[in-house]
């Protein structure tokens, strides 16, 4: 049977060949007429996207005011602010998007390298997957509802990523009751003092706290930090300077936040036993 | 008089005859140029040339701007702004750069697509498919260096996140975060690290990758749209073909329409 096949195949290739040459048409200047033409295209394309991505933002078209087609640049890099929103370029979104989906830890791994990984491997195997030789996208049904709906999937990935909203400090502090509630810190000022700072100063956009909060760093959920008992001076030192006391931490000092607010922070951390 | 015109004619060709002697490549031009392909081939198959196109766009761009860029945590923000506003059409060339990345990437994807519509990755072009696989990989892995480079809050923070991403990795995710960093987090080596990747790398990488897919493009030549009554495979169009297989009597891909005992058992459309 797949001896019929191949040579059925090469037969088929040797008539190919055959028909390119008795009735083919040379690719100077027929094909490459259309080449040109579609190249001349994309090249004005290109040129037209970055005359109204410079020329709509408004004022002196410098700056980082946002035209048609967004800012000519950000604000400078700083490490050191708490509260940026990440966001990748427009066709990572279905991969950020894949991480939302994906919340928790153990099947983070999924989302961001598994699905990516084992779509790629299909990619390069469909060739030695589909090996039937009909080309025909009417007589090719399993092939063409894959493509289908993985055209679908990646549309309404890409769509719920370009338009996810994260939390912001201002929703994040009407959660500080229902937190002080379900921890039992609701007599605790310093606690409820720093439970408000942390909603606020951006943890969230790195952590998570009770089902709130981003887990696309990859930092450790805190709702139940301080049943590990730590300390509050632990919790001090680490919010100074997290790699000093954790070796290779990524997380940014929070040592400008000052003492009385770290050690608000600090006991906040410690109350958070994990919810009864 | 007709012995001077050729010999003139013979003068004016002597360079390309000298460069056919020593290299053949004009030879290769002309095979190139006036090669055959199927007659029924149509607008679906520029998109092809349409990404080379873009890929080139972005090879002359990026070089210029390489000479005004300045890699590095206190310069990059700076000279992207000096390209921007005070270089001469130096906000053409990085918009065109900018916008050039997401056409690019639009157009493999737009590319890749018109292959599996037309079958066109199946026997003989089995490998052709797995080079366009790389390419589209080494093409995102380009998308997400570029875009740390301005060194703006954006690109910063999308790269920590990107970063983090491929530290999820088992096994081999820890220190393929920190070597795209070269460092345990984002710091003053992770840019220079990005822009050595994103311009010396990925890019030569990509200029082999294309080289190989156009040459085995060349040598099996392109296919027909899988619809076409025409199509290169079916044989001569008047029935009288070495098969005795005419237009009628065969399918798109040259096999008979009648069921084959060839096809029969084979797996997935």
């Amino acid at each position: 049977m797949a001896r019929d096949r191949i040579v059925e195949r090469q037969r088929v290739f040797r008539q190919y060949k055959e028909d390119v040459k008795t009735r083919g048409k040379p690719f100077f200047p027929y094909a490459m007429l259309h080449d040109t033409i579609m190249s001349l295209v994309v090249v004005l394309v290109i040129i037209g996207l970055a005359v109204a991505w410079k020329w709509s933002v408004p004022g002196h078209h410098t700056g980082t005011a946002s035209g048609w087609l967004g800012k000519l640049y950000d604000t400078p890099a700083d490490p050191g602010t708490f509260n940026f929103v990440p966001r990748p370029d427009w066709y990572f979104y279905f991969l950020f998007y894949l991480l939302r989906i994906f919340k928790w830890p153990p099947s983070v791994i999924l989302g961001t390298v598994g699905i990516p990984t084992i779509l790629l491997l299909l990619l390069l195997a469909l060739p030695f997957i589909d090996v039937r030789a009909e080309r025909n996208p009417l007589r090719r049904p399993v092939a063409m509802t894959a493509a289908v709906l993985t055209i679908i999937s990646m549309g309404i990935l890409t769509y719920k990523g370009a338009t996810a909203k994260e939390a912001l400090g201002s929703e994040l502090i009407g959660k500080v009751p229902e937190w002080a509630k379900e921890q039992g810190f609701e007599k605790n000022p310093l606690a409820l003092k720093g439970a408000r700072l942390f909603a606020v100063t951006g943890c969230l956009n790195c952590h998570t706290y009770l089902g709130s909060g981003n887990h696309n760093l990859g930092a450790p959920d805190l709702s139940a930090i301080g049943s590990k008992n730590l300390g509050i001076f632990f919790q001090i030192a680490h919010l100074k300077c997290p790699s000093c006391v954790n070796h290779g931490s990524p997380m940014p000092s929070f040592a400008s936040q000052g003492n009385a607010n770290l050690t608000a922070l600090a006991t906040f951390l410690e109350a958070s036993k994990g919810p009864h | 008089m007709a012995t001077q015109k050729r010999s003139r004619q013979e003068q004016i060709l002597y360079p390309l005859d000298w460069l056919e002697e020593r290299s053949g490549l004009v030879g290769a031009v002309r095979y190139f140029l006036l090669r055959n392909v199927p007659a029924d081939t149509d607008w679906f198959q520029t998109l092809g040339s349409a990404t080379l196109t873009a890929f080139l766009v972005q090879a002359t761009t990026g070089i210029v701007l390489a000479m005004y860029y300045q890699p590095g945590p206190t310069t990059a923000y700076a000279s992207i702004q000096h390209i921007t506003n005070d270089v001469w059409g130096g906000w053409l060339v990085r918009g065109m750069h900018k916008w050039g990345a997401s056409v690019f990437i639009i157009l493999m994807f737009l590319h890749m697509g018109r292959v599996f519509l037309f079958g066109a990755y199946k026997y003989p072009r089995e490998l052709n498919w797995v080079i366009g696989v790389f390419l589209l990989a080494s093409g995102l892995a380009e998308g997400f260096t570029g875009y740390l480079l301005p060194w703006d809050q954006t690109a910063y923070w999308a790269t920590t996140v990107g970063i983090n991403l491929n530290g999820t990795a088992p096994f081999l995710g820890p220190f393929i975060a920190q070597f795209l960093q070269g460092g345990t987090y984002i710091n003053p080596n992770t840019i220079s690290r990005f822009y050595s990747i994103h311009m010396l790398v990925l890019p030569a990488a990509i200029g082999g990758l294309i080289a190989l897919h156009l040459y085995l493009v060349i040598r099996l030549g392109v296919t027909s749209p899988p619809w076409s009554k025409t199509a290169a495979g079916l044989g001569p169009l008047d029935g009288s073909g070495p098969n005795g297989s005419g237009p009628n009597g065969s399918g798109p891909d040259g096999s008979p329409v009648a069921p084959a005992p060839a096809l029969e058992g084979s797996t997935s459309g």
